[in-house]
């Protein structure tokens, strides 16, 4: 074992700088910038430990017990092939957040008191540190508890960054939602330890080799279930849209990127590993729930995005979509896992796809929180409508999020566009093995997929164009000036990647094999998508698959870019004129820019069906009717999960809350009364299961 | 990967595309000039327009960015990329790794996406309208055509266009099942949309009630707008030769001069007629308003999850 990269130095470092938060006594920007120095450590600390045991001898699990902290369990860490790519992808975000956060904050909040600043920086390495640990855990204790400290210090990061009650409210449903969730993964690990006599992984899995058919399926259900509401599936995404918005931009780039991955992670774990049959393949229903589940995300999630005008809001809801998209990924791989020989390949394929996807939405996800931080801590708005003009003034943000945009939006060459064509092949791969009906949902999951590339391609074009093109449209984007350059090397590391990730996927692949040969006990990544060498994309390691070479197109592109520059130069060279837009002989202002909300209209009219537009328009006239003088437009869509879910649950539970209070005298001998009366109930129920 | 294409040949079919995307225009120009008892500008207006457009100076809007000046080139760039990936002249997948009829896809889907955050630019409201329109109707349009895709890439197992043709081999419509009919309807009603003609857009307007394409292109001047013509001109051709390869796959599968001859001959002969039948919906029909749109691609959809459907069941 490699003494220098140990889990111990990534806890260290995370501890050092959750401490830190102790010198807010004397300076709160110093516990800040420590804390965040601290941050950045931990993260190097964090990919040191990853590579290590990634590009390792293959098979190779690093474990390490922890300190006797409770009598009736032993605490281990077990990093494998699967909890190392995700600590690499928790590291690569944080490595960016660590060093844009200390000037983000300061630049944002500049009046922000010491306790803010300790709290900020306490919350941010625990919340690192707790993500870290999740995956790396390898007991149900440690695994539960880490997965608690991630909840409570996003928690603060959530309320922590303005103390208006709209962020209260998005922190209190975030709480509740997700500890609905945990409660719902800590039935499924206690029935587990039960059964095991014992907290660690490797226990469980000895216990779940035990387990009937119909047990298995409901644990796994009871798991998908509190991963899925972490997650951000739809219909549990609810509190997403509200509380990644709320939080800084480099701890929304955090959550946003990483935290919703830890949960991918225990679907991973539980699914694949923990929960799996000893031989034979996944229960059919495992694989079709995360498949169906992850497609809805995929498309009402891009659907949602697209008529949301706060820019944090709409990346927010890209998350859901992106998640559904690796969620399509995974559910493919959970069906076709050890059907056959072919089978095998196309799950490691698909699989392949969902990590990549993993890593690259990282990646792109966190360029994009933290441009829109870059735009907010500059105006000081994160409503589109009031943007405008800002990549004269911005041009390195305004260019770095184009970057970001053309990623997200699957788009060639970069990294989104890769994990894309992966996911597709593997879908159509499938459709094939699969006859029948199956392979029919399968093509329709990939037409859904294609609908969705699509629809984000039009959201950040609005994103994009409304935010940073045209005119500014208020003082607040009349006035911004670049961002620091702190924050701006933050957003640099991550294009990086989304450029290298794009043009030579084929290098990423030898971090993919130790997950998914780990995973799947097959073939390795590289070994199936790079057979044909590094720079090549192939979907099968056989001659005649389908084979693309992302470096090749990246080379032609510029290559073609050259010619058409000799073009757009003409034959004369005479020299650019600018004059001002024609509108119709009136004015220009910026008036006449579109605006998102018009953009997006007629798609909101398209798909009328899921928004159920309302909108309310009062015109006030001076005069006679046909001069007005003041018209004042509200529009908005609505989720429908929200409407005819949530709330119809929360009417349910205030009818059913009205009911008890009519019943509820007050008189003592009535509640001894239903006391005894539920006694009895429950003595019944369990003396009828013990039968 | 077999190679029956070396690197030169998928060059010269890239120049030739090139080349020739304007001509089709052209071709459909007269021939909606004939058709509507007009005489109608010579089939090579387009050559002389582009020549005269990059001849001229620059005019651009006051508040564009410097985003502005690079739009044409990366799109031009994109769109002429997406033509290296149909094969012109022979069918067989090229000698080496490229790419597919996905890449083909996204990189058409790149040049729009460029071209209208380039309309956002110049802040006038025909830009925003116009690329509001067309990335309204490319996300209904795309999922189409990937399925169109799909239902000829299961069948031969690969989605390399090249690969795809040589597997179809020179099996005339006689050989053609049930799949492939419907899926060559859905084609058909998916073409005016992909090549932005009537009933979808109209390529022929500048009036802002219905302006989809046209209106992203206002603000461009001189070289530039010449480079985003050329754009779309290639951009009709491919989609026209990727209708060709998936439908009516390359003739002479032959090494000699001969047979690259006959290739080019074939192929010429495929996209006339389908520049033919562009032209005669153009003149028969009237424009869709946008949002019947939707509806006209509904038919397109059930024609090809339908073809989908028969390959797979």
């Amino acid at each position: 074992m490699d003494v220098y990269w140990s889990p111990n130095l990534i806890a260290a470092c995370y501890a050092a700088g959750a401490l830190s938060a102790l010198l807010a006594r004397w300076s709160g920007r110093l516990a800040l910038t420590v804390g965040h120095l601290a941050a950045l450590a931990g993260a190097i600390a964090g990919i040191g430990v990853a590579l290590d045991v990634l590009l390792g001898e293959p098979g190779r699990t690093l474990t390490q017990p922890l300190p006797d902290l409770f009598p009736f369990a032993q605490l281990t860490l077990a990093v494998d092939g699967l909890s190392a790519f995700f600590v690499l992808v928790i590291s690569i975000v944080a490595v960016a957040a660590a060093i844009y956060g200390p000037a983000y904050l300061r630049a944002h909040t500049p009046n922000a008191g010491p306790t803010r600043q300790a709290a900020q920086a306490f919350a941010l390495n625990l919340f690192l540190g707790c993500m870290v640990f999740v995956c790396c855990a390898g007991d149900a204790l440690s695994f539960l508890l880490c997965w608690e400290g991630m909840t409570l210090a996003s928690y603060v990061l959530v309320v922590s960054d303005d103390r208006d009650g709209e962020n209260a409210r998005a922190g209190l449903l975030y709480m509740v939602m997700t500890h609905g969730g945990t409660a719902l993964l800590l039935v499924a690990f206690l029935c587990l330890t039960e059964r095991a006599g014992s907290f660690d992984f490797a226990g469980l899995r000895a216990a779940a080799a035990e387990l009937d058919a119909t047990t298995r399926t409901t644990l796994f259900f009871l798991a998908l279930g509190g991963f899925a509401t972490k997650a951000g599936v739809i219909p549990l995404h609810v509190w997403l849209p509200r509380a990644h918005p709320a939080a800084p931009s480099h701890v929304s780039a955090l959550m946003s990127g990483v935290m919703l991955k830890v949960a991918i992670y225990g679907i991973l774990r539980f699914g694949f590993d923990l929960l799996a049959p000893v031989a034979g393949p996944l229960p059919a229903s495992w694989g079709w729930t995360v498949l169906v589940a992850g497609t809805i995300s995929a498309v009402l999630g891009v659907l949602y995005a697209l008529q949301q005008h706060d820019l944090k809001r709409l990346l927010a809801f890209h998350s859901v979509e992106n998640i559904g998209i690796i969620l399509i990924g995974v559910g493919l791989a959970m069906i076709l896992w050890r059907r056959d020989d072919t089978g095998g390949v196309l799950a490691t394929v698909a699989l392949t796809a969902a990590l990549l996807h993993t890593v690259n939405h990282a990646a792109f996800k966190g360029l994009l929180f933290l441009g829109a931080g870059s735009v907010l801590c500059r105006t000081h708005v994160r409503n589109m409508e009031e943007l405008g003009g800002l990549a004269r003034r911005m041009p390195w943000t305004a260019g770095l999020f184009l970057l970001g945009a053309v990623a997200i939006s699957a788009l060639p060459p970069l990294n989104g566009f890769v994990s894309e064509w992966l996911t597709f092949q593997a879908l159509l791969g499938g459709a094939g093995r699969l006859h029948g009906p199956a392979g029919l949902v399968i093509v329709f999951s990939a037409a859904m997929l294609a609908l969705t590339g699509g629809l984000a391609a039009t959201c950040f074009a609005k994103a994009f164009g409304v935010t940073f093109l045209g005119r500014a449209r208020t003082p607040h984007a009349e006035h911004a000036t670049e961002a620091p350059t702190a924050m701006l090397v933050g957003m640099v590391w991550l294009a990086v990647l989304c450029v290298g990730l794009g043009v030579a996927p084929g290098y990423a692949m030898r971090l993919l094999d130790a997950p998914t040969a780990g995973l799947l006990q097959g073939p390795g990544a590289s070994a199936v998508v790079t057979a044909h060498g590094p720079l090549v994309l192939s979907t099968a390691p056989t001659p005649g698959a389908t084979a693309i070479s992302m470096t090749m197109v990246a080379a032609l592109l510029i290559a073609l870019m050259a010619v058409a520059w000799v073009l757009r130069r003409g034959w004369r060279h005479s020299p650019v004129r600018s004059a001002p837009t024609w509108t119709c002989g009136m004015r220009p202002t910026a008036r006449f820019d579109y605006t998102a909300t018009a953009f997006a209209k007629p798609l909101r009219l398209v798909f009328a069906a899921l928004y159920r537009p309302r909108r309310a328009v009062s015109r006030e006239t001076a005069g006679t009717a046909y001069v007005l003088s003041r018209i004042h437009y509200a529009g908005e869509v609505v989720d429908l999960s929200e409407t005819q879910i949530y709330h119809r649950v929360q009417r349910g539970i205030t009818v059913l809350a009205r009911t008890i209070r009519l019943r509820s005298t007050g008189r003592i001998h009535g509640y001894i009364g239903f006391v005894l009366g539920a006694l009895f109930l429950a003595l019944l129920l369990f003396g009828v299961g013990q039968k | 990967m077999t190679g029956e294409r070396p690197f030169e040949l998928v060059l010269l079919e890239l120049v030739l595309l090139v080349l020739l995307g304007p001509l089709v225009t052209g071709i459909i120009q007269k021939l909606k000039a004939r058709l509507q008892c007009r005489q109608g500008a010579g089939i090579l207006q387009p050559y002389r327009d582009l020549a005269k457009l990059l001849r001229k100076g620059t005019v651009q809007a006051d508040t564009a960015s410097g985003f502005f000046h690079s739009i044409p080139v990366l799109v031009l760039a994109a769109t002429v990329a997406a033509g290296a990936l149909v094969p012109v002249l022979r069918a067989g997948a090229p000698a080496f790794a490229l790419g597919d009829a996905l890449m083909l896809l996204g990189l058409l889907a790149l040049a729009r996406f460029l071209t209208a955050v380039g309309a956002f630019d110049a802040g006038g409201a025909f830009g925003g309208m116009g690329a509001s329109r067309e990335m309204t109707i490319a996300p209904l349009v795309e999922p189409v055509l990937m399925m169109v895709v799909f239902s000829t890439a299961i069948a031969a197992g690969t989605t390399e266009l090249g690969a795809l043709a040589a597997h179809r081999g020179t099996s005339w419509i006689f050989a053609w099942r049930a799949a492939d009919f419907l899926g060559f309807a859905a084609m058909l009603v998916l073409l005016p949309a992909e090549t932005g003609r009537i009933p979808v857009d109209n390529p022929d307007t500048h009036l802002e009630l219905t302006m989809l394409h046209e209106g992203m292109l206002l603000e461009h001047s001189g070289p530039g707008l010449g480079c985003m013509l050329l754009a779309s001109h290639t951009r009709q051709i491919v989609t026209l030769a990727l209708v060709a390869t998936l439908f009516f796959p390359i003739a002479a599968d032959g090494a000699l001069a001969v047979d690259l001859l006959l290739g080019a001959g074939a192929f010429a002969a495929k996209i006339l007629v389908l520049a033919i039948f562009l032209a005669l919906v153009e003149s028969s029909y009237a424009k869709l308003r946008l949002f019947r749109v939707p509806q006209y691609l509904g038919i397109g959809f059930v024609c090809a999850f339908t073809a989908l459907a028969l390959r797979i069941l």
